[in-house]
């Protein structure tokens, strides 16, 4: 891989650059759970709520929302849906960020104005190609990881996902059939440039994905989650799994937390998936470690079907 | 504005092309030096370009995507389209000829037996990967036939002849139970996986020549594509691969072109169905 020699960023300045101003390790992280029957309206409000009782403060920042598009197939739910993205758009707005642009770069298809025009967003969303930046094809900035988990000592990154002042993940709620859950981490492996890299992005797969998954957050620890879980998928996902109904929205300033907190609704034991067990720090992934508000966890759990190899993580009764 | 002129409007003043505006990179920029080197009012920008690209060879032979990347990769097949003088040219080919996927190298497959590792594609021949250290798929190893092809044309070299058709192979291997292709993974899991358009155009320009009665399927479908294509990279690619086998494809039209790679592809498919290919020259 290539190492490094100069014009690179280090992983520690991109914690200042990159989100809220708290140390999400500093005390147990909040993680928010509201309930979401429907793909409406409502939507706004939900997420505008969850915003303000997560305490975060955009005002004249910089926001990017990175949702996950991968594929489009009519018959099933692989992407984040249009309206939660539309309403996270809005509702940042309302809290007074200065800006807030829509960035993803698809791991498979090359098309991604045209994947997205397929899952909705032109449709869903006004003037959503003014507010996109495909970070596949972005400019670029070389960052260096100082201990890397996987083997790669460096990584070419999008400037966009470099220079804005707060990296918001928006993911399905997802089983994956080599990761066991992709969420709010797995979700940025869309910041990692096909330009670079190609399609699909191989060389995380080499490395090891789940040190993948953890040496990304490690770059973005700072990233604010929100989970679409109200249609997420189960069995062989992110692709070609089943439409599960959850109905739910999950939030918090720690993705550690909320991927946590999402595997347990998914009644996947989240102590046992390894990329956050590689993530976690003080506190590690008990129940305890995180203060959840909101609905209870008890309360929204479903078990999402899992492909043989995951069944043993499956989370016992509470 | 014909694309020329629109193409010629999105230089950069370093003489290479981004994306969408911004840094130049090496492959929009070999795109549109292939696309624009036969045009009178191009020779200023096509120096240009030409120059900027050989600044960016590195010292293993090979081009990075982006001047600012340490590693060379799938794009020196790109480059080696456009021809260089002999030396660079030279280079150039040896440092594909050393590339094939991780997969397929003596060390995985020992790996692989060694740790009862299954894999869906085992058995393939070698290919090419996007970047150096991965496994092989469609696209690198599609246009690194197309460049050897080229290269083998002009001189005939056995290891070229030979690379190309354990490439061609590998598409083959590759291709998808609806008889296109996606970015290389046609089975995951014992499921099957669907083709996409621009892959299916670009593997079908790489088998140009193998007999059309293997391809009847592969053709069906590009043609079907073609209709039903929402960006102008996979229209483009999808004329490029019918017209390599004699197919004389009508596109859609008001399909718009987002960037200046969109633009260079057109022109070069329109250019194809002028009766030149450079793909295939």
């Amino acid at each position: 891989m290539a190492l490094l020699k100069r014009r690179h960023w280090i992983a520690g300045s991109l914690a200042a650059l990159t989100g809220c101003s708290r140390d999400p390790r500093a005390e147990p992280s909040a993680v928010s759970i509201a309930r979401a029957a429907h793909y409406d309206g409502q939507l706004f409000d939900l997420i505008r709520r969850l915003l303000i009782e997560q305490g975060l403060d955009v005002r004249g920042k910089r926001v990017v929302l990175k949702p996950n598009l991968v594929e489009f197939d009519p018959g099933t739910t692989i992407n984040t849906h249009p309206l939660v993205v539309h309403a996270a758009l809005e509702a940042f707005r309302s809290l007074g960020a200065a800006e807030v642009r829509i960035a993803e770069g698809p791991g498979h298809r090359r098309n991604t104005l045209e994947l997205a025009e397929a899952a909705g967003y032109f449709k869903t969303i006004p003037n959503f190609e003014g507010l996109f930046t495909d970070l596949n094809l972005d400019d670029i900035s070389p960052v260096r990881l100082a201990k890397p988990f996987a083997r790669l000592e460096s990584l070419y990154l999008p400037k966009t996902a470099l220079g804005c002042d707060l990296l918001v993940s928006l993911p399905k709620m997802k089983t994956h059939h080599w990761v066991a859950a992709t969420l709010s981490m797995k979700n940025l492996f869309g910041l990692v440039p096909g330009s670079v890299y190609g399609w699909p992005k191989n060389i995380l797969h080499w490395a090891g994905i789940h040190q993948c998954i953890a040496d990304l957050h490690t770059l973005f620890p700072r990233a604010f989650a929100i989970v679409d879980g109200i249609t997420g998928m189960e069995g062989n996902g992110p692709i070609q799994g089943t439409p599960k109904f959850a109905g739910v929205i999950v939030a918090g300033r720690d993705p550690v937390a909320v991927d946590a907190t999402c595997c347990r609704i998914m009644r996947i034991d989240p102590e046992r998936v390894h990329y956050l067990q590689l993530a976690a720090r003080r506190g590690g992934l008990s129940e305890a470690a995180a203060r959840q508000t909101g609905e209870p966890i008890a309360s929204v759990q479903v078990p999402f079907e899992l492909i043989p190899q995951f069944r043993t993580l499956r989370l016992g009764p509470g | 504005m014909d694309p020329a002129t629109r193409l010629l409007a999105l230089q950069n003043p370093d003489g290479g092309w981004g994306y969408r505006g911004g840094n130049s990179w090496t492959e929009p920029t070999a795109c549109a030096l292939l696309a624009l080197e036969d045009q009178p009012q191009a020779a200023g920008a096509a120096a240009r370009a030409r120059a900027w690209l050989q600044r960016l060879q590195r010292p293993d032979g090979g081009w990075a995507p982006h001047p600012a990347v340490e590693q060379s990769t799938w794009v020196t097949a790109l480059v080696v389209l456009l021809g260089m003088d002999a030396a660079r040219q030279g280079r150039a080919i040896q440092w594909l000829l050393e590339r094939t996927g991780e997969d397929t190298t003596l060390l995985n497959r020992v790996r692989r037996l060694l740790l009862g590792i299954r894999s869906e594609y085992s058995q393939e021949p070698p290919a090419w990967p996007w970047f150096p250290g991965t496994a092989a798929w469609v696209p690198p190893t599609a246009m690194s036939v197309l460049a050897l092809r080229k290269v083998h044309k002009q001189q005939p070299d056995s290891r070229l002849q030979q690379r190309i058709e354990q490439a061609r192979q590998f598409l083959f291997t590759r291709m998808c139970q609806d008889g296109g292709w996606n970015h290389g993974s046609s089975r995951a899991l014992g499921f099957q996986i669907g083709s996409y358009p621009e892959t299916t155009g670009l593997a079908l320009l790489a088998l140009h020549g193998v007999e059309q009665a293997r391809l009847a399927r592969s053709l069906a479908l590009a043609e079907r594509y073609l209709q039903e294509c929402r960006s102008q990279e996979g229209l483009s690619w999808l004329q490029l691969g019918l017209l390599a086998h004699g197919r004389r494809p009508a596109a859609p039209e008001g399909i718009p072109e987002r960037n200046p790679l969109e633009t260079a592809l057109r022109m070069l498919a329109a250019k194809a169905a002028g009766g030149r290919n450079v793909f295939l020259e």
